[in-house]
């Protein structure tokens, strides 16, 4: 197990480190001149370059990139090119926000995917055709279609929750557990999709082996069965396709953090996008990166554990 | 158990150089008959409707979308059967030329996408440098999920249409890459592969005439899957604002306008939404048939 996460961790931080310099040098590239930003719209030439070497940008290349990366392990992520506000704080804000929300988000997408899995694989006929639509529609319907959905029932027509708002769980759960159902719904409703029907065709697969027949003929119930011979040996492929899900959960909380005005990180993303700030962007963009990778390195080492075929595999060449 | 239908290399069929020729017959006949499955013939009538009013707009809409004259939120009515936005817009007309924008960016930016896509597929596929190279680039391009990827493009060139075409056609390269080098890598294993190199035939030119055409049925399933991906990409960009400008139709911005009026004109909103929906529902429910289709073998 050990030796198998020794592989994996390397390839990972590879990546990681291939996808900073692409992030750097893209924005460094082409996107413009950040002490334009800087200095704002009416700046003379002399000020914008003044501003150019204060803030380091005549420093060759390979030099403001090692100074972003000593920046970060250090906790210096610099300051918005907008507002002039530390971008740590900034940063470190919107990632609880958004952590909170994905945090839900994934267990409502379990929950509901394990349920809904379940519920598919063990049934037949019309019934199963139905709830495959469903979960087909789950997967297929985009986040900003079912939020506002959402919003147009629960708020507008039944006035059950907020529309949009947030409230830091620590300070009052229960009302920012009512600021927070529905973004965490809209946004577990298509992974979600994705693990129901994931987990009906695992299920289905080890279904159809020959050790749960034995196990018929030997005369365990139905539930039985399913929960101790079946599901266990279903589940494993299903984690793969959890870390891929909730890694598209960070794309998908920033369209949902647009509809309910939830301050998360692509809140933050967003803005900054828009106002071309651009060191924001990059820590963000580095930011998400990573977390996608660490999460993908994360399930790959839960597959492996509960699966012992996948430690001893050769890398692939 | 049943095995996927390799195309027999006829002994006495040959080309024009004397190489055995594969038929691309295999790949037809699935083809043909995901298409006769009510899914996918469900969903390409689904999205053909949609496209079709999205080509008719000009004749099923007498006003333009930009024209702001008409009185704002106004109900449904004879003259504006969704009502007007809140900038006295007629519904139906950003409605329907908003289709047109969805069509236009999946056709331009998914075969721009899938182009680049095979062609380093296949590079990888041939050539054992070039293949870990971009299979570890395609990695790092799935990374970025897609809208991540939206937000830089729109950092560096500008939010509006071009950025998303932009995104929707990098995203589709390392699908489109992945799918060709595994299918290619299969049948450069089949016998008439081997066959084909040991008569001499040009890598080039196996690979164009006879394995591609024998891939090609993933590659289809996957353009179905990418059609709906770039409506919803193109939704979401809009929707967050990095993606067609205003005052420019687009079903995902007037979505996201609709937010503040639910209250007094549901129109206002359920008629994007329902658009929407239909065309991601149509695309998957194709390439869900084709999917089923291509597994039954």
């Amino acid at each position: 197990m050990l030796r198998y996460a020794l592989r994996r961790i390397p390839s990972g931080l590879l990546i990681l480190a291939v996808a900073s310099v692409v992030i750097f040098l893209l924005l460094r590239a082409t996107g413009g001149d950040p002490a334009a930003v800087k200095a704002g719209s009416d700046a003379s030439p002399d000020t914008i370059a003044a501003i150019r070497v204060a803030l380091g940008l005549d420093l060759p290349l390979p030099v403001q990139y090692f100074r972003w990366l000593t920046g970060l392990f250090t906790g210096d992520l610099g300051y918005s090119l907008v507002t002039g506000a530390p971008l740590a704080s900034l940063i470190g804000n919107g990632l609880q926000a958004t952590f909170v929300l994905t945090f839900a988000a994934s267990v409502l997408a379990v929950c509901m995917g394990l349920v809904l899995g379940i519920v598919i694989a063990v049934s037949s006929g019309a019934g199963r055709s139905v709830l495959d639509g469903l979960a087909s529609m789950m997967l297929a319907v985009p986040t900003y279609v079912s939020g506002v959905l959402l919003i147009l029932v629960l708020s507008v027509t039944f006035n059950v929750l907020p529309v949009g708002g947030y409230r830091p769980i620590l300070q009052d759960p229960q009302i920012a557990m009512q600021y927070l159902a529905m973004p965490a719904l809209c946004l577990a409703l298509p992974a979600a999709g994705v693990l129901a029907r994931f987990l009906a065709t695992s299920m289905r697969q080890v279904m159809d082996e020959d050790f749960v027949r034995t196990g018929m003929a030997k005369g365990l119930s139905q539930g039985r069965l399913l929960m101790r011979h079946v599901l266990p040996n279903a589940l494993p492929p299903v984690f793969t396709v959890l870390g891929i899900q909730i890694g598209q959960m960070l794309g998908g909380a920033i369209v949902v953090e647009a509809i309910f005005a939830w301050p998360g990180i692509g809140s933050v993303l967003a803005n900054a996008t828009l106002a071309r700030d651009y060191y924001l962007i990059q820590n963000l963009l580095l930011i998400a990166v990573s977390v996608f990778i660490v999460i993908q390195i994360v399930t790959d080492l839960a597959h492996a554990a509960l699966d012992s075929r996948v430690r001893l595999e050769q890398p692939s060449p | 158990m049943s095995r996927r239908a390799v195309p027999k290399a006829n002994p006495a069929a040959r080309s024009a150089q004397g190489a055995p020729m594969s038929s691309a017959s295999a790949a037809d006949s699935a083809l043909r008959r995901g298409l006769r499955r009510p899914r996918t013939v469900i969903g390409l009538g689904i999205v053909a409707v949609c496209v079709l009013l999205g080509l008719l707009a000009p004749v099923l809409s007498a006003h333009s979308p930009l024209d702001q004259s008409f009185g704002a939120l106004q109900s449904l009515s004879l003259a504006h059967p969704l009502g007007t936005d809140e900038l006295g817009r007629d519904l139906l007309a950003r409605v329907l030329y908003g289709i047109r924008v969805d069509v236009v960016v999946a056709v331009v930016a998914i075969p721009l996408g899938a182009l680049v896509g095979c062609t380093l597929g296949m590079l990888s596929a041939n050539n054992r440098w070039y293949g870990t190279l971009l299979q570890r680039s395609f990695d790092l391009m799935l990374a970025f999920t897609a809208l991540i990827m939206g937000m830089l493009i729109a950092a560096l060139i500008g939010s509006g249409t071009p950025a998303v075409i932009l995104t929707v056609a990098l995203v589709n390269v390392p699908l489109f890459g992945r799918i060709t080098r595994s299918a290619v890598m299969t049948q450069l294993s089949r016998d008439y592969a081997v066959a084909a190199e040991v008569l001499g035939v040009s890598r080039s030119r196996l690979m164009l005439r006879h394995i591609l055409p024998n891939s090609v049925d993933a590659l289809i399933v996957q353009a179905a899957l990418s059609f709906s991906m770039a409506v919803f990409i193109e939704g979401a960009m809009s929707f967050v604002g990095i993606g067609v400008r205003p005052p420019d139709p687009s079903l995902g911005a007037t979505l996201k306008a609709s937010i503040n009026f639910l209250g007094q004109t549901p129109a206002y909103s359920i008629a994007p939404m329902v658009v929407v929906t239909l065309l991601v529902l149509g695309f998957t429910l194709i390439s869900d048939g084709l999917n089923q289709a291509l597994l039954k073998r």
